[in-house]
């Protein structure tokens, strides 16, 4: 390789990753601007009072999902409750799988009192909770050892929770606030199957439903667009950087805060919680009675989601692997890349959806369009951010003198990152594409506008099927999705969390 | 070897250092003695090419490899070898592979031949396959500057190596740099705020206010300090 090609490998690698986002994410936003076709929907007050409602309903899941998930992400996190590992684990499940399917879980457990929006608020609150306890907990394991040793000598666990623990994982909260907030504003099929009339799907019915007028859907997620350029600029000004600086388990270990007379009370109510969110899974379990059904009709929907979601996890890490060593490192023109990557997760999954059409659809991209190469480049699009944020904070944890004296040891960038980045952050990298393909199974809402014929996802084949097929099919596709998703999660534990050497 | 003139570095609005000078002769030790945060790491930086200076130049044998605002060869093509404070040490390779790193151009035959004699000297013989983990502070000590003295480069940079160690530990050190360098004949800058390693230098280079305030060694630094500053740090 060339002495020039080999000085400037960084910025070449930096330059191909951004473009890869820009192709799949920036692409589908910018072609939504240029549309002029169907604006008339705007001046209709329905328009408004959809989109009014959506917000007040993620603003309500957000509240629901930050008062359960804040204090019980503290006690799982840093406190002596009984089992609080296992608890954690019961807990977060739910977030890995699509909220239709806990929505399906808790129709069967409390029946029709749910088809309304304080059913869905409910719902949603409880399966975005873990989002909110998850990154909360990580948030307080990763505050400085220090800062809570000194805070011990002269404080109870609760002082020590409210006064040092919190404020300093604040950057946590708030990154679970605009993550729970979007989550829940692009929300799709739990909405639908409660009968709550929301903003994604208003969209998704002039796509492909009773209202189909495709100019009509372009204009009605236009200011929503810039809904999702204000909530980029919130979380550059408020997070950014921060996030990630929190979520590295800077912590090491330390034993867990004593809560004294405190310790079977809270205990309790963390393994009531676990419970309530683990109670619509069961349900589904019980009103399946095995998988023989989905068996029966699953037919390739399970093969498409995998393949679909592992291309796509794989396309993130190795995107986010570039991205996120230099957002880590704070290269020139990665954090425009970060910031792209964030617009476009907090861009509702509707809009992203159309944004796609839009540029995909069309004779010479067929090839991509009518395969399932379309779902991989909308999962791309959409959790991009997941591989670089990770990546960068797995980065940030490695002492950048590590890379210093491979570079002044004669080492290039790329040799850099494969030898001494990526083996000491291999864990974090493979909890990246972990993540990355469990986004990808769930995913039901940027899928479902367009997946191929015969291509579609797991989570749309329950989508579909939930409105007219059998309760007992519906429930066995259910559980087959939550298989699927335990295995991976299973098996990606072992890969990810086995024990590292020295 | 080493030549930075009128260079200026800083962060923000703020600089570390101002109308900068220092020069390392070749095959001579300089040690860069100043008290904590007066811009000793940063001139490591600067001259390693991990920082780049806001003016003035800075040349390794002759070439022009830093000026203002530009950073003209990369850290990885300067030829210099570093010891970190915190050492660096790849927590993944052996102590060998640590080594042997910076050797990829070379067959294993010439790495063995590169790095035999350095493990030998320095006592690393029965740990080659061992992890850094798996070493006392001082062993891990003489992989670092083992490591760097395997590049043969043409100037070895040392940021306070021995800054966390006790006494005696501190004492055997010094006394097999003094020993490596003289042997290898290399151009050395050493970093240090501390006054006990300062005789590791031919030369002695003191940092006041963002700049070099006197050079010379210890003797004439003690017999004719140049301001109350140096007065003080050697009385």
């Amino acid at each position: 390789m060339g002495g020039t090609l080999r000085r400037h490998q960084g910025a070449i690698a930096l330059w191909i990753a951004g473009a890869f986002v820009a192709v799949a994410a920036l692409a589908p936003l910018l072609a939504l601007v240029s549309t002029t076709e169907g604006l008339a929907i705007w001046a209709s007050a329905r328009s408004w009072e959809l989109l009014a409602r959506s917000l007040g309903i993620a603003v309500a899941v957000t509240i629901v999902a930050l008062a359960i998930g804040v204090p019980i992400g503290v006690l799982l996190g840093r406190t002596d409750v009984v089992g609080r590992r296992a608890a954690w684990l019961l807990h977060a499940f739910g977030m890995f799988l699509p909220p239709l399917l806990l929505a399906l879980g808790w129709f069967h457990l409390v029946g029709s009192m749910l088809f309304n929006a304080v059913g869905l608020v409910a719902t949603l609150g409880l399966a975005f909770a873990p989002v909110a306890t998850s990154l909360t907990a990580l948030g307080v394991m990763g505050v400085d050892a220090a800062l809570e040793e000194a805070a011990r000598v002269t404080a109870r666990p609760w002082r020590i929770a409210t006064r040092i623990l919190l404020p300093a994982a604040w950057p946590a909260v708030a990154l679970a606030s605009i993550v729970v907030s979007v989550l829940a504003f692009s929300e799709l099929g739990a909405p639908m199957f409660l009968r709550v009339d929301v903003f994604p799907a208003a969209v998704f019915a002039r796509l492909g439903g009773v209202d189909y007028a495709p100019g009509e859907a372009f204009a009605l997620i236009l200011p929503v667009l810039l809904l999702a350029l204000a909530v980029t600029a919130l979380e550059r000004r408020l997070i950014g950087r921060r996030s990630y600086a929190v979520l590295g388990l800077r912590g090491g270990s330390r034993p867990p805060l004593q809560l004294g007379r405190w310790r079977w009370p809270l205990t309790l109510a963390c393994w009531g919680i676990a419970m309530l969110s683990i109670a619509p899974v069961a349900a589904i379990a019980l009103r399946a009675g095995g998988l023989s059904d989905a068996l029966r009709w699953a037919e390739t929907a399970p093969y498409n989601s995998i393949v679909t979601a592992g291309v796509a996890a794989t396309l993130i890490v190795a995107v986010g692997l570039v991205v996120g060593h230099a957002v880590a490192r704070r290269t020139r023109g990665a954090a425009w890349v970060d910031a792209l990557a964030v617009l476009v997760f907090v861009t509702p999954a509707s809009v992203l959806g159309v944004g796609l059409i839009a540029v995909w659809n069309r004779g010479a991209t067929e090839l991509v369009y009518r395969t399932l190469a379309i779902v991989v480049v909308g999962f791309f699009a959409r959790y991009a951010i997941v591989g670089v944020r990770v990546v960068a904070a797995v980065v940030a944890q490695i002492p950048i003198h590590f890379e210093e004296a491979a570079a002044a040891s004669g080492a290039g960038y790329l040799r850099r990152l494969g030898r001494i980045v990526l083996p000491l952050g291999a864990r974090g990298v493979a909890f990246a594409w972990l993540l990355a393909l469990v986004f990808g199974l769930r995913d039901l809402e940027t899928a479902v506008l367009f997946y191929p014929p015969g291509g579609e996802p797991l989570t749309v084949r329950i989508f579909t099927l939930e409105a007219n097929g059998p309760e007992r099919v519906v429930a066995s596709l259910c559980l087959l999705q939550a298989l699927i998703t335990a295995g991976a999660l299973a098996l990606g534990s072992l890969l990810v969390f086995r024990r590292a050497r020295a | 070897m080493i030549d930075l003139d009128d260079v200026e570095f800083g962060h923000g609005d703020g600089a570390v250092l101002r109308g900068f000078e220092l020069h390392v002769g070749t095959g001579r030790s300089v040690v860069l003695l100043g008290p904590s945060g007066s811009g000793k790491t940063s001139v490591l930086r600067l001259i390693l090419g991990f920082a780049t200076p806001r003016r003035g130049t800075i040349r390794i044998a002759g070439e022009l490899v830093s000026s203002a605002r530009t950073i003209l060869v990369p850290p990885e093509e300067r030829g210099l070898g570093v010891v970190f404070q915190d050492l660096a040490l790849w927590p993944h390779l052996t102590v060998r592979d640590n080594l042997t790193f910076g050797l990829a151009d070379l067959a294993e035959r010439e790495q063995n031949e590169r790095i035999a004699p350095l493990l030998e000297r320095l006592g690393l013989r029965a740990m080659e396959r061992r992890y850094p983990a798996e070493l006392s502070g001082g062993e891990r000590q003489r992989v670092a500057i083992a490591r760097a003295l395997a590049l043969e480069p043409r100037a070895i940079l040392l940021d306070e190596p021995l800054a966390n160690l006790d006494a005696p530990l501190k004492r055997e050190l010094l006394q097999l740099f003094r020993e490596l360098f003289r042997e290898r004949q290399a151009t050395v800058l050493y970093v240090t705020h501390s006054l006990d390693e300062a005789a590791l230098g031919d030369d002695i280079a003191v940092l006041e206010n963002g700049k070099v305030a006197q050079q010379g060694s210890l003797d004439e630094l003690r017999a004719a300090p140049s301001s109350d500053f140096i007065r003080q740090l050697f009385s």
